[in-house]
């Protein structure tokens, strides 16, 4: 008995030992590492004098022979069509760059790992992308995996670029970290400053379950509160509520409901307004693209929402999107494949104004130079869901359009 | 009480093989690391082992040893993420070293689990078998919807940990991961060991047995919804520390059911099992996060459901029993090593109890099932007791 | 008053895949984790008919010989098999056919919400409350299909025994009855009442995915135990008041993010004041 207790004690002291001795070792190297990024971070507060080059081999990318850009997303799960959206509308232009002849003759891949939409597998994806010789990044496709993807990319200096992450903790998780989509905050502003103006009884039915939703929600309920507007709030929990007869029966005498959601849910709602008789005008933002294949021919309300990206756009440059898109997989693009498509060719844009030439290029030192690249003021970039230029932070500006259905 | 757990009934070589082979692995890894060969996603996925180790472990004490199914072990895992990272995140001001924040949010969180623990053991005085399973699992859901709607935690976006968050700079989280994880080990498998596990395995055979022999089982039911709820709460902790944000995503019943599944498959009452099941299930997870285009990643999903299926049902299909002995590790380990074991050393080894078959079984035999071919035939007679 | 119509029509549904649960758990003595993806494959045959151009009685009919073939397959193949031994076993196997039938659907259909149309009945108003037809629909025939089962099993040579074959299997057996035959047909009528019940749902929730059925499949399972397992009475007066309970919660603005710990937090309060559940005969447990 107390053989075996002597046993324990010794293996525990020893590993405890042996543990030590390996930290020691380790944290004079990452001393003289995290000098050099705090150096690193002090530069990137004067965007153009960031010192990089290009020309150095990264750590995992000598066996490179295209330029990857690696992204997590969920594939399987509830949230998979995000995700596979997102994939489809990248990989499709990465396939036209490459069709294109790449940059300078060396081809681009991309390398999107499955997360569920849960933070641990966007953080494992994002190691196992790193050291597959990811050079640049999309992140990740929703809020909570995309901001586990960032603080991970920020502790290497990878950059990444979310298609449809909208919530601001993920670009605020590091400098290197860039969206492509509205900022939650954004949308609500933009949507209360809207409905205030031009209609009395207003309605709101959001997903309290849902970051995206209540991101929207909190900056739209601080603004109405700002432009003293009443209005009437009801939320669901989308992991557990399907049924929204009891949300639209209490609104069911506004002029209009703001759906601050994703088009699955509002199709849904607008069926429960053909059921419950309420015709009232439904107003969302970004996440409402898509829903015109979620309704029918029964649903009579008017519905439009805020949007960068309108699939029926008459844009030379969406409809050449939207035609190949089709071809490539016969439906339709949504918005999340138009932001794929887009952050793919922000990217692409960036690294020939760079002048890249360097397959095996060291991601540290693409992150750095892509960053500058991005926040300096004479870089903007043209996609199908409008032009782009972004700030300091990481968030995009650029102009909404309004698409009304019906 | 607690002297008899930090005592252990005897010593064998056999019974700490678990500890050295944990405890190599840890100085590999660190000698590993130490070098700079490590790998970062290697790194991480240690601690996710760790961390599943720690709950695999600890589900088994409910399940495997008490013989109660509980859904809802992610519920105590969710309560140490959220409550422990908090606290550690409101230390971490005060206090630098993010070493010292971890050990003690690790204790409070798994206190404050514990605590819950107690009030879902409550209810596990009254109910058995699948009620219980399903209370345990709205207990869970409960937690869950709690924390999504806490403006403290972030709310839908979760709680994000990255002020207390182990980087690459700070000493590897893994280290510190797995001395908890022997630790656990320890505390558990002489807790398994001393005359209180053999009181909760008495309980599991046949708690109307076990109370007229004088065991107190409203005690020991309470006793090991608490301990395993702790642990969980510390791996919960360990989690808020590895990963940001802590999301309540994570922990919906499908975590519950995987680190089930990782209890299962190791097989119900052993320790060595589920470390090795908690072992494998990570490892196949990050091996199988590979490039499938689209929908085809469900594919993995289908592996997974068919590999369980069939694993589940090879080991206990009555039909496929004799198979079964024919070509199981364990039959081909006992008759290579028949010659040296004495029917004496199983009956007198308390390293054995976890041997007996699960109460869900005992219960068979008392209200025997006649099926034509389905005879009972009574055990092997070392099972009755002295 | 809306709310309560509802609710009840939300409970109706609940109902109808409680009963499939408890059918299932009183006689074969296994929780059937699956039986909600079996609502989703009901749905997707719904779908696929009506995509493909077929009336929506022909859809309906298609739909309940898939789930029975689907229900009586997976009896077969993954639970027969291990009929004697442990539950917890059978339960794992549950669990990993649901996970099954859910990538299977997703291989076949996709991750995204599929939008199924079902010609809309409209809306009557009814004291003083307007409420669409479909819930009133879905009311009556879920309660008629209730008291067909009740007869059904009160009444019958198939229903007798399968009362005889949840109350003592092994004396059920000695008494000639085929105990595996019984099994499976009652299977065959839960996988039935998952058809049915996913008609009823789609006729209120348009839309079908690969994950649909399991949250409506806990919640149920739910109601089935707040009920009392076993019964079917309890199973209706278990679904109907988590439907009510439900959306009586969703309609105040304060309470309804909480609303899943609501009725969990009931089920809990329910077990524990009386373990049986409402209607839940009492079993005296053997040495």
């Amino acid at each position: 008995m107390k053989k075996f207790s002597k046993v324990i004690a010794l293996l525990l002291s020893l590993s405890l030992v042996l543990c030590f001795a390996a930290c020691g070792g380790n944290t004079e190297e990452t001393t003289a590492g995290s000098e050099e990024t705090t150096a690193g971070s002090e530069e990137t507060t004067v965007a153009a004098d960031i010192a990089y080059d290009l020309t150095k081999e990264g750590e995992y990318t000598a066996d490179n022979t295209e330029y990857v850009i690696g992204a997590t997303g969920p594939l399987t799960g509830d949230a998979a069509s995000y995700g596979i959206s997102v994939q489809q509308g990248a990989q499709l232009a990465i396939d036209e760059i490459n069709a294109a002849g790449g940059l300078n003759g060396v081809n681009f891949k991309l390398d999107m790992k499955d997360d569920k939409a849960t933070a641990p597998d966007a953080s494992t994806g994002y190691d196992a992308l790193f050291e597959a010789g990811m050079q640049a990044s999309l992140g990740s496709v929703t809020s909570g995996s995309a901001e586990s993807f960032a603080t991970r990319a920020a502790e290497d200096g990878v950059f990444s670029l979310t298609p449809s992450a909208s919530a601001d903790p993920v670009i605020n998780a590091s400098n290197n970290s860039f969206r492509v989509c509205f900022g939650d905050p954004d949308n609500g502003i933009m949507s209360a400053e809207k409905l205030a103006k031009e209609y009395k009884n207003i309605g709101v039915i959001y997903d309290s379950s849902d970051a995206y939703s209540s991101g929207i929600y909190d900056a739209f309920k601080a603004k109405m509160a700002e432009l003293n507007v009443t209005y009437i709030e009801q939320s669901f929990d989308a992991e557990n509520n399907r049924d929204f007869s009891t949300q639209v029966e209490a609104l069911k005498d506004c002029d209009v409901i703001f759906l601050p959601i994703y088009y699955t849910e509002a199709g849904l709602i607008a069926k429960a307004c053909v059921a419950k008789g309420c015709d009232a005008f439904l107003f969302g933002c970004d996440g409402l693209d898509g829903v015109a294949s979620q309704i029918d021919a029964t649903v009579t309300n008017k519905i439009s929402y805020l949007t960068p990206f309108d699939v029926n756009s008459e844009d030379a440059k969406v409809s050449a999107f939207v035609t190949a898109y089709e071809t490539k997989y016969s439906a339709k693009p949504d918005q999340f494949a138009a932001d794929g498509y887009d952050a793919v060719y922000a990217i692409f844009e960036a690294m020939k104004a760079l002048g890249v030439n360097n397959v095996k290029v060291d991601p540290i030192e693409l992150g750095k130079a892509l960053t500058a690249t991005f926040t300096s003021a004479d870089f903007s970039f043209d996609g199908v869901t409008g032009g782009m230029v972004w700030d300091a932070s990481g968030a995009c500006v650029k102009e909404p359009i309004i698409v009304e259905l019906q | 009480m607690i002297k008899s757990i930090l005592k252990s009934d005897d010593f064998k070589l056999k019974n700490c093989i678990n500890y050295i082979v944990v405890a190599v692995a840890l100085v590999a890894a660190c000698t590993l690391h130490g070098m700079g060969e490590l790998k970062t996603s290697y790194m991480n996925l240690l601690v996710q082992i760790g961390y599943s180790i720690i709950l695999a472990v600890s589900l088994n004490l409910v399940v495997g040893f008490l013989g109660e199914l509980s859904l809802g072990h992610a519920g105590f895992m969710c309560v140490g993420a959220y409550l422990g990272t908090f606290i550690s995140m409101q230390l971490s001001e005060v206090i630098e070293s993010k070493i010292i924040c971890l050990l003690i949010s690790m204790l409070c969180g798994g206190v404050i689990a514990a605590v819950f623990g107690f009030l879902v053991g409550l209810p596990a005085l009254r109910l058995k078998g699948d009620y219980l399973a399903i209370v345990t699992l709205a207990f869970g859901e409960i937690i869950r919807t709690i924390f999504k709607n806490l403006p403290w935690f972030g709310k839908a976006m979760g709680l994000s940990t990255g002020a207390v968050k182990f980087t690459k700079k700070d000493t590897p989280l893994f280290i510190i991961v797995f001395i908890t994880v022997l630790v656990v080990l320890f505390l558990v498998q002489n807790l398994v060991r001393s005359k209180h596990g053999r009181a909760i395995t008495a309980i599991r055979d046949n708690e109307i047995a076990a109370k007229a022999m004088g065991i107190n089982v409203t005690f020991y039911k309470l006793f090991v919804f608490v301990i395993a709820a702790f642990f969980a709460g510390v791996a919960g902790v360990f989690y808020g520390h590895y990963t940001t944000p802590v999301m309540y995503t994570f922990f919906s019943y499908n975590y519950s059911i995987e680190i089930l599944v990782m209890v299962v498959l190791g097989g119900m009452g052993s320790i060595n099992g589920s470390i090795i099941a908690a072992t494998l299930i990570p490892i196949i997870n990050f091996k199988l996060q590979e490039k499938l285009p689209g929908d085809l990643a469900a594919l993995k999903f289908l592996i997974y459901a068919l590999i369980l299926i069939g694993i589940v049902i090879f080991n206990n299909a009555p039909k496929l029993a004799p198979i079964k002995e024919k070509i199981s590790i364990k039959a081909i380990i006992a008759k290579l090593t028949a010659k040296n074991r004495k029917p004496e050393d199983i009956l007198n080894d308390p390293a054995h109890w976890d041997k007996i078959p699960t109460k869900i079984s005992m219960d068979e035999v008392l209200s025997t099932d006649i099926q034509p071919g389905n005879e009972y035939v009574p055990d092997k007679p070392e099972k009755g007791g002295k | 008053m809306s709310i309560l119509f509802d609710g009840l029509s939300l409970g109706a549904i609940y109902a109808l895949i409680a009963l499939g649960y408890t059918m299932v758990y009183g006689i074969a003595k296994m929780l059937n984790f699956a039986h909600g993806d079996i609502i989703m494959v009901g749905a997707y045959s719904v779908f696929v008919t009506l995509a493909s151009g077929g009336h929506i009685a022909l859809a309906c009919i298609l739909s309940i010989v898939l789930c029975v073939i689907m229900g009586v397959v997976v009896e077969k193949v993954a639970y027969k098999p291990l009929r004697g031994s442990s539950p917890l076993a059978v339960l794992i196997t549950a669990i990993g056919v649901s996970y099954l039938l859910q990538s299977i659907s997703q291989l076949i259909f996709g991750a995204d919400p599929k939008n199924v149309t079902i010609a809309s009945l409209g809306a009557v108003t009814l004291f003083g409350a307007k409420i669409s037809v479909s819930s009133i629909v879905t009311l009556v025939i879920g309660a008629v299909i209730m008291a067909a089962l009740t007869v059904f099993v009160k009444k019958t040579r198939t229903g007798r025994a399968m009362v005889a074959v949840s109350e003592d299997k092994g004396a059920a057996m000695l008494m000639g009855i085929n105990v595996n035959k019984i099994i499976s047909v009652t299977f065959a009528i839960g996988s039935a009442l998952a058809a049915a019940a996913s008609l009823f749902y789609l006729m209120q929730i348009p839309s079908v995915e690969p994950t649909l059925g399991s949250m409506p499949g806990i919640k149920a399972f739910t109601a089935a135990v707040i009920g009392g397992i076993g019964s079917i009475p309890g199973a209706m007066i278990g679904g109907v008041l988590l439907g009510v309970i439900e959306k009586v919660c969703l309609s105040v603005p304060v309470l309804a993010p909480y609303t899943t710990a609501v009725e969990f937090g009931l089920l809990i309060v329910i077990l524990l004041v009386r373990p049986i559940g409402l209607l839940g005969k009492k079993r005296r447990e053997k040495v």
